[in-house]
This record gives C-alpha cells, sequence and structure tokens, in this order.
C-alpha cells in the first residue's frame, strides 16, 4: 500500500494562488463572504499563508501554500471522540461527515488551522456538483454532493483523483495528482508515494533540503517543503 | 440585496417573458427549470422587468455524470489569453485546467484562470438590452433601465451610426475598448474602417505604452520586449512584477518554476522596485529604489559596465549605431554610481555589484515594467533600461531580448470605402497621437476624455464601449465621468454593469469568454507564434451575443459599403474565426486541439528586427529624430539619447511627503470587474487579506505619522481623498504609499461594490511625452488618521 505525500518547493513557488483556488473548484468548496472573512469563518481546504520575519529593508516574507499536512501521528485523529476522523490505509486523514458532531476538538488539537468549521447550509444550486463522487467510494465516505452544516471539512489529498486512477491503472504522481498540484503553474508541487524510492517525491527529498511545519510536535506531516 | 438564486419562490412569480422559444423549449425540457427576475443593477431597479433563467438553475439536478465533455477555449481574465480546457458537466461548465498542447505556458495558468467559472455564472450579468429612460447621466444617478428586445436595440444602435454617418461625420464616433479577444479587436477595426472613423481608443494606454516605446526608439519596434525567459541566467527587473501582473503572465510563472529549480544553474534575479512585490519576495535581491529614478540607476550600470570595458564589444562594434555619443553621456558625472547613489538611495557597491554581474552572467535580461517607465519621463527611462540588454548583446540571442513572431492568420480582404468613410478617417484622431503633443504615441486612452469634454478637435456624437471600463482604469477617473455624460448617444457592450456602464443609453449584453468564437494570442514573450481557440463551452447564457456577432449584425444593419466589408469573411463569429484560422489548421482540428503553435524561434535575426534608419541598434534614435523635425522640436542636447529626467511629481512635498504607488495584485481581474469571490478572497496574498485593499505604509512611515495597523486614514491628493483602512508593511520603500487596485467598485455586484478604494480617483492626470502612456505613480499625497 502506497503512502501518499506531497512535496512543496517553495524555491518554484510564485505565490499565485493558483493551488488555492483549484481545491475550491475541484471540490466545490463554498466561497465566503467579508463577514466570513473577518471572522476567520471563510472555508479554505487549501491557503497560501504569508510569514514575515524581520523589518524593513531586510524582512523576509515567505509564501507558503498549506494543504492539510496528512500527518502520521495526527493530533485531530487522537481527539476526535466520535472516530469521524481516521486514516485510510494510504495514510489519508480523512473525515466523515457523517459521524462528524461537530465538536470542533480536531480543529483545536491541529496544529495547522487547516480544519475548517462548515457554517453554511448547503445552497444546493450553488454547490450542486453532480460530477463530484457519489456517497461512498472504494475506501472511504464522501459527503459530496450534498454537503452538510455543522461538520468539520479539510483537505483530503483529493482522494476521489487518487481512487480513480487506481481503479483505471494510471499511475498517481505522474499521470494523476491532486487538484493544487495540477494547478500550480510553476510545478512546484509534486505528489506520490513517499514510500517508494522512486516515486519524484522520493527523489526530491532526497536530494534537496526539505523541512516540514511545526517539526517539533512530532506529528509526523506528510507534506514536505523543500527550502526556497 | 441581490437577488437571491436559490429562492424558488421568487421565481415562481415571474412569467417568461424575454426568453426565446427555443430557450423556453429547452427550459421547460429540464427537472427544475425555473425562471427568475434577473436585475442589472445592485443600485437601481429597472423600470420594466426583464425575465430570464438564471444562471444554474437550468442544470438538472440529477445525481451522477450524465454528460461529461472538455471543451478545450482560452481564457480572457488578462490579456494574456492562455489556453485552457473546460470541464462541462451536465451542461455545466465545472473547472478550468490548463490546455498541454500550449507551449507558450507549457499548459499552465494563473489562478485567475479558474475564476472564469465565476466570470461565465455572475449572477449580476446583463441578460437583455437596456435602454436608459433618465436623460440625466452621472455618477450614481439612476439611468431608469427599462429592458428591450435584441432587435429593437440593435435597429435602434444601427439607426443612430446611419444618420451620423449620412450627415458626412462618421469620424464623431468613438469607439472604446477594453479587454477583448483578439479577434473581437480585428472585427471592431475593422468596422471602425469601414465606417470612417480613424477614433478607436484601446486602453493601451494605460498600460505599458513607454515600456513599447522605449523599445522603438532603440530598435524601432513599437512592442513590448519579449525576453527569452526559460534561457536566461540573469534579470534585472525594474518596476516589473512579473509574477503577479506582467504579461503572459502564465508564462512567466511556468518559466519561474524552471530557470529557479529545473536547471542545473539557476538563474538569478534582481528586483528594483519601491515596493517589496511577490516578484522581489521570490527573488534573490531587492532593492527599494527611490520612486521615478530608475533611469538614473540604468544609466549608471551603464556608465560602470562601459567605464570597467564589461560591453559586448563584438555586438555593439557591428550591430549599433550611436555609441559614443551614448558612452560620452553614460560616463558623465552626472551618471557616476557616487551620483546616482545620492538619486536613486542604491547604494554604490550595490550599483557596482548589480552591473558586473549583469554584464559578467550571460545571458543576462534588463526588464522593464511600468513601475519604472509609466511616469512623465517613462519612454527615455524605458529606452535607457533596454539599451543595457544591448550593452551586453543581449539582443536576439538565446536568454536575452528576442521578436516575437506574429500569427500567420488568413488576411482578410481589403475594407471596402466609400468616400464618406476616407474623408471621416482623415480626420485628426481625437487622442493626439502622433500630434508636436505625443509625437511617438500609437494611443492616448486617457486624453480622449479631456478631448470629448473640449469638444477638440470636433465633438463626439456617439461613443461605443466594447468590454471597456475607462472609469475605473484611468487616472483622473472622474474626467471619464463628466466626459461620458457629455456624449449625446453612448452604447455599452459588456456581459456585466460597470461603472462605465451606467453612463450608456443603451446596452447590450454580451457574452462572456466562455461563450464566444475566437481566435487569441498573447502578447510578446515567447518568441514562437501559438493562436488559441475560443469556443463555446456553454451556449451564450440569457441569448447573449459575443462582440464579434453584435458587430457583425450592426455592420449588416448598415448596409452599403460597411455590409460589403463584412462579407467574404465568414458570416458571424463563428465563420469569422473559422475563415482567419484557416491558414493555420483545418478547422476541426484546431477545435479538437485548441492550440497552433508556430515554428521554433530563431535567433539572430540581426538583418531584419531593426527597423531604423540605420538598420541597426540605435543607441541615439534615428527614429525619434526624424519624428522631432517633423514635429518642429530640438533634436539637440539628449533630446535622441536614453537618459534620466528627474521625475516631476503632482502635488508639492512639503504638504504632500509621500509618492502614490498603485499596484496590481495577480487575482485583480483584468475584464473590469472584480465581482469574483474566489478573486475576492485571495485578493493580497501577501497580507493574507481578501475582501479589501489598504493604504499600505512602511512601519517608520506610519510611526511618524501616528499611525496603527488597521487605522481608518485618509489618503490625500491635490485631486481628492480616499478613505482607507492602512496596513503597516515591512515590504514598502518609507517615501510611498502603496494601495492595490481592482478595488473600489461601485456601481454593481453584491460581492465588489463597496469593498475597499480605487487609487485612480485621486492619481493626477499626466503623461508621458513621447508614448501617451498615462502616468500612475506621480501623484503626491498625504496621509492622516480618519
Ligand atoms: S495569465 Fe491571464 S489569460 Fe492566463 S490564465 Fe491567468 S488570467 Fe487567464
Amino acid at each position: 500500500m502506497a503512502k501518499w505525500g506531497m512535496v512543496i518547493d517553495l524555491g518554484k513557488c510564485t505565490g499565485c494562488q493558483s493551488c488555492s483556488v483549484a481545491c475550491k473548484a475541484e471540490n466545490d468548496v463554498p466561497h465566503g463572504s467579508p463577514e466570513e472573512h473577518q471572522q476567520q469563518r471563510a472555508p479554505f481546504w487549501h491557503k497560501v499563508f504569508a510569514v514575515s520575519q524581520g523589518e524593513y529593508p531586510t524582512q523576509k516574507i515567505n509564501l507558503i501554500p498549506m494543504p492539510c499536512m496528512h500527518c502520521e501521528d495526527a493530533p485531530c485523529i487522537v481527539v476526535c471522540p466520535a472516530k469521524a476522523t481516521y486514516h485510510r490505509e494510504d495514510g489519508i486523514v480523512i473525515q466523515n461527515f457523517r459521524r462528524c458532531i461537530g465538536c470542533r476538538y480536531c480543529i483545536v488539537a491541529c496544529p495547522y488551522g487547516v480544519r475548517n468549521f462548515n457554517f453554511k447550509d448547503q445552497v444546493s444550486q450553488e454547490y450542486h456538483r453532480p460530477d463530484l463522487p457519489l456517497e461512498r467510494t472504494d475506501k472511504g465516505i464522501w459527503p459530496f454532493p450534498q454537503r452538510v452544516r455543522g461538520v468539520v471539512e479539510k483537505c483530503t489529498f483529493c482522494f476521489h483523483r487518487i481512487d480513480q486512477a487506481i481503479r483505471e491503472g494510471k499511475k498517481v504522481g505522474s499521470d494523476v495528482v491532486p487538484a493544487c498540484a495540477e494547478a500550480c503553474p510553476a510545478r512546484a508541487i509534486s505528489f506520490g508515494d513517499i514510500e517508494d524510492p522512486n516515486s519524484e517525491v522520493s527523489r526530491l527529498l532526497a536530494t534537496r533540503g526539505s523541512f516540514r511545519l511545526r517539526e517539533e510536535m512530532k506529528t509526523e506531516p506528510k507534506v514536505f517543503y523543500l527550502y526556497g | 440585496m441581490e437577488i437571491n438564486r436559490a429562492d424558488s419562490k421568487d421565481k415562481a412569480k415571474h412569467g417568461r417573458a424575454g426568453v426565446s422559444r427555443r430557450t423556453f423549449i429547452k427550459l421547460s425540457g429540464l427537472a427544475g427549470a425555473a425562471v427568475t427576475a434577473s436585475y442589472a443593477f445592485r443600485k437601481y431597479a429597472l423600470a420594466a422587468t426583464p425575465t430570464s433563467e438564471s444562471p444554474g438553475s437550468e442544470f438538472p439536478q440529477v445525481e451522477g455524470v450524465v454528460s461529461e465533455q472538455l471543451i478545450p477555449t482560452s481564457c480572457l481574465n488578462c490579456a494574456t489569453r492562455c489556453a485552457t480546457r473546460v470541464r462541462v458537466t451536465n451542461g455545466r461548465a465545472v473547472k478550468i485546467t490548463g490546455n498541454p498542447l500550449s507551449q507558450v505556458s507549457e499548459g499552465e495558468n494563473c489562478a485567475r484562470a479558474h475564476v472564469g467559472l465565476q466570470v461565465l455564472y455572475d449572477p449580476g450579468r446583463f441578460t437583455l438590452p437596456l435602454k436608459r429612460t433618465n436623460p440625466v447621466k452621472g455618477r450614481d444617478i439612476d439611468p431608469g433601465w427599462t429592458a428591450i428586445p435584441w432587435e429593437q436595440a440593435l435597429d435602434e444602435v444601427s439607426e443612430r451610426l446611419k444618420t451620423l454617418r449620412d450627415s458626412g461625420q462618421p469620424h464623431r464616433l468613438v469607439v472604446f475598448h477594453g479587454l477583448n479577444t483578439t479577434s473581437g479587436e480585428d472585427v471592431i477595426q475593422r468596422f471602425a474602417t469601414a465606417y470612417g472613423t480613424p477614433n478607436v481608443i484601446s486602453d493601451a494606454g494605460f498600460d505599458n505604452e513607454a515600456d513599447k516605446s522605449g523599445q522603438w526608439l532603440a530598435d524601432g519596434n513599437y512592442t513590448q520586449s519579449a525576453y527569452d525567459l526559460p534561457r536566461t541566467n540573469y534579470i534585472l527587473a525594474f518596476g516589473a512584477s512579473i509574477l503577479e501582473s506582467y504579461k503572459p503572465l502564465a508564462r512567466s510563472l511556468r518559466m519561474w518554476g524552471k530557470i529557479r529549480r529545473e536547471r542545473p544553474n539557476r538563474a538569478k534575479v534582481v528586483v528594483i522596485d519601491p515596493r517589496y512585490s511577490v516578484t522581489a519576495l521570490r527573488s534573490d535581491q531587492w532593492l527599494p529604489i527611490n520612486p521615478g529614478t530608475e533611469g538614473a540607476l540604468a544609466m549608471a550600470i551603464a556608465s560602470v559596465i562601459i567605464s570597467e570595458n564589461l560591453y559586448d564589444i563584438g555586438y555593439i562594434e557591428n550591430w549599433t549605431y550611436g555609441f559614443d555619443e551614448y558612452k560620452a553621456l553614460a560616463l558623465d558625472i552626472k551618471y557616476s554610481p557616487e551620483s546616482v547613489a545620492a538619486v536613486t538611495g542604491i547604494p554604490t557597491d550595490t550599483i557596482r555589484q548589480l552591473a558586473r554581474e549583469f554584464a559578467q552572467t550571460k545571458p543576462a535580461i534588463a526588464w522593464r515594467g511600468r513601475g519604472a517607465t509609466s511616469w512623465p519621463n517613462g519612454s527615455y527611462t524605458s529606452y535607457a533600461i533596454f539599451c543595457l540588454n544591448a550593452l551586453v548583446g543581449s539582443i536576439d540571442v538565446p536568454g536575452g531580448v528576442i521578436y516575437q513572431e506574429n500569427p500567420p492568420y488568413r488576411s482578410m480582404p481589403d475594407v471596402t470605402e466609400d468616400d464618406i468613410a476616407r474623408a471621416g478617417k482623415a480626420q485628426p484622431i481625437i487622442d493626439l497621437r502622433k500630434t508636436a503633443r505625443f509625437p511617438a504615441a500609437e494611443v492616448v486612452s486617457n486624453q480622449a476624455a479631456d478631448s470629448i469634454l473640449e469638444g477638440k478637435p470636433y465633438p463626439i456624437e456617439i461613443a461605443i464601449g466594447i468590454n471597456s471600463n475607462f472609469n475605473m482604469l484611468a487616472p483622473g477617473a472622474d474626467r471619464w465621468d463628466r466626459a461620458l455624460a457629455t456624449v449625446p448617444y453612448y452604447v455599452h457592450i459588456a456581459p456585466f454593469p460597470g461603472e462605465m456602464a451606467e453612463f450608456a443609453d443603451i446596452i447590450l449584453p454580451a457574452c462572456t469568454f466562455m461563450e464566444e468564437w475566437g481566435y487569441d494570442h498573447s502578447p510578446p514573450g515567447s518568441g514562437f507564434a501559438e493562436v488559441r481557440i475560443k469556443q463555446p463551452v456553454v451556449a451564450p447564457l440569457y441569448g447573449t451575443k459575443s462582440v464579434a456577432n453584435i458587430t457583425f449584425e450592426l455592420a449588416r444593419r448598415q448596409e452599403g459599403t460597411i455590409a460589403q466589408s463584412f462579407t467574404g469573411i465568414g458570416n458571424d463569429a463563428e465563420g469569422f474565426v473559422q475563415y482567419r484560422t484557416s491558414s493555420l489548421a483545418p478547422w476541426e482540428e484546431f477545435r479538437k486541439q485548441g492550440v497552433w503553435v508556430g515554428p521554433a524561434y530563431e535567433y539572430y535575426k540581426y538583418g531584419r528586427i531593426f527597423l531604423t534608419p540605420t538598420k541597426k541598434f540605435e543607441f541615439r534614435s534615428g527614429n525619434l529624430q526624424t519624428l522631432l523635425l517633423r514635429a518642429g522640436q530640438s533634436t539637440g542636447g539628449v533630446a535622441t539619447l536614453p537618459h534620466y529626467e528627474e521625475p516631476e511629481f503632482l502635488g508639492d512635498p512639503v504638504n504632500y511627503p509621500l509618492a502614490l504607488l498603485p499596484y496590481q495584485p495577480l487575482m485583480s481581474v483584468e475584464n473590469g470587474s472584480q465581482n469574483y469571490p474566489w478573486a475576492q478572497e485571495m485578493f493580497l496574498v501577501m497580507h493574507g487579506q481578501g475582501w479589501n485593499n489598504f493604504a499600505e505604509l512602511n512601519r517608520h512611515t506610519a510611526r511618524d505619522l501616528g499611525i496603527r495597523d488597521g487605522d481608518a486614514v485618509w489618503v490625500e491628493s491635490p485631486y481628492g481623498k480616499i478613505r482607507a483602512k492602512a496596513r503597516v508593511f515591512e515590504g514598502l520603500h518609507p517615501g510611498v504609499v502603496a494601495i492595490a487596485t481592482g478595488q473600489g467598485h461601485y456601481a454593481y455586484g453584491q460581492w465588489q461594490t463597496g469593498i475597499g478604494i480605487n487609487p485612480n480617483e485621486i492619481i493626477g492626470t499626466d503623461y508621458d511625452s513621447l508614448s501617451g502612456q498615462a502616468v500612475f505613480f506621480n501623484t503626491r499625497v498625504r496621509v492622516y488618521r480618519a
């Protein structure tokens, strides 16, 4: 069984946010409003964060694209009282909307702030996306196209793409990648099996210096960053 | 509050008038189809309520994929016009991706491409032609729209056009166009030519005309420069935000990945800009220069390169003219690194370092952008920066400046002209291009407003605005409000309402680029030619029509030579595209692939690329000399040499101590609207902020002014003041206040009205003297707490 991971090359990233928009389009994540933005309630499964250090004129700002880190040792899974969030066999941290009771412990527990609470009712016309996978897929429960208010949602590494690729005998990591990686014009995002030494992600990690966010928390994220 | 599309109770109340029979039949066959009252402008109710289907409602609410298509077309959220493929599921466009066949951006798009879905399904779109009932025009005055049928609207516009032309005054028609497809532009130009007006005014004069004239001064090509990005090893970017706004954008984004991490030798990038742009952030070195002094820096770099003998002697001896004069000027004490350090604020050692690296890291590019050139001295700055490329031999070599090939579209038969057309076109153009005022100009967009206001050289009777929103885009925006209010008959053609549309007497609802036929290519960048198709991914919503089809219909209604000029080139937009691209590829193949790529680029074409009197690259501009002589102006001194002129500011430095720096973030959509939630919620990546823009200030500046982050402030210039939220930002020269453009819309749209501010409202009106480029960066302001 593969272990899916992502490598984001900050030396190539142009901060264009194609990844974040593509994610919204792909997963039908509702857009926010000015009010939701103010209250930090706007849902994002993927977001580019600006991290600023130092002062003019030697300040350094970095732009860091952030999907879910899909931690091996995921604090969100530990705290969930409803077992609504769990690892798939392939390491993807998934959220089952049916089981989710909306307690939001996971949001508090996540060191990366990548989880979102769905405050909104489904606006069926706006978000009706018949092309998204049906409820039951090979390895987990997929909530769409019925989006539910009052549950937590987050990045899935586009598992519907992965599952479909495997079904169709395509190669994940080259033929098929998550929407954010596909949309990156600088080709800064690579995806693949981190346990396969011949994968592109493994090759990048072997040849370039990398880091993970909040490594000290020992969450073992599967999203790696190459230094800019 | 706007109509909620999901409110089905509301929908049931309205009838189906205005939905054509065909649409009606189509609609009634679909489960859950409903019609809703469409509304046009947020602020104003319609006198008569037109009805039509709302986007989204016509799609069957079934589970699973009933039908799916992947349709090759292209983006038009900026002028790069990238090739895309749109996934259409059960009749609804759901996802946009790049077209891997495109070589210009190697199949990639920027973030805005995805926003095309929200352009298409913008709930604020026009659905039917609208006619004004309130004769009083002005900002915030209710036009009193009433919906009318298409036939009536086209007849009325035609009648007005005909009457004007029959009176022998076709030149009193002016056509403004914003971001249109290349094919749309070709059709518009053809119509204007056949009709007999010389007044076709594009929005290019708000963009980078001074960049273009800088190259023209040197080599005779009036064009934005193309840079061989994937092969370069060193980039000196002067006021060009390569990763945010410079076009072809998606190409730059793609090539950035390539030159930084996909080659063994990583290209070095140095960014010279008072603002720490995203490009600066991702570059190797950021140099916050004193605003408007880039020309001095370019001359100092030349001075170091020349005095240290680092220039490309072979190239200069064989292929350039005027080097001795340029050399003498560059070696003037005025341009020594020491003197220029004092002018630019960039240390002497850094200037030397830049010059040496630039000359010794081959191939290198000196890349100019509007931050450096959209100034009163812009053409000369542009020329000075461009000359650096020649100095190190980076002309038409791999990794240097290259010369864009144009696609060989099938040529059109000559326009049929009658005496009226000929006489009309012989009239002077209202934007004063190619006159003593703007000798080198190709278009002076902003001047048109003043000419209309003054009625000079003659009054304008009819204006047609096509996908234009000059009232937002132009410095001194209020002049456009006043100018349009004086035009007796204004026709606005666009898919959605906007600030300029508010002045219309009649509105013809165009479809978006997602619903039309067209061909398109990028601004210079790739070298080789590439054409992309535009084809409807869904049928035009509400029965709207493409700009090309509207033009064809108007031409037909004009009859005579105008109608004749529109025969033999295909009978409508689709036919026209088929006609024009038949020289490239068989139609079915082009439709299927969506992209045509020309032959590989050839370098070293020195025998052909220099369109100058000496047929060489000119450090002393013979082209300008000819023009100035013709205009009776002096050619002495430095008039025909690249040089630095101290920038003239609008507003005195005592009362207005800061320079206003407007900048375009990537998420600012270039079609004249910003009513797109995705683009809004990620608007300023640097600040992690959306749905707003700010008055950005350096920490020290803010402290001196007693302003804290988040304070409400006034930004006041001699021309007005706007209220903004302050943002304290480390990445800014202390002498400027930066404001992102793209916000401040007031005419329509729940996702944009009342959001942020438009810096153009307080920018004064000024021009680059040679190219007529509107100046954006020389207005001084003061900032104080509100
Ligand atoms: S660069 Fe311009 S044309 Fe290309 S995808 Fe972005 S907005 Fe569209």
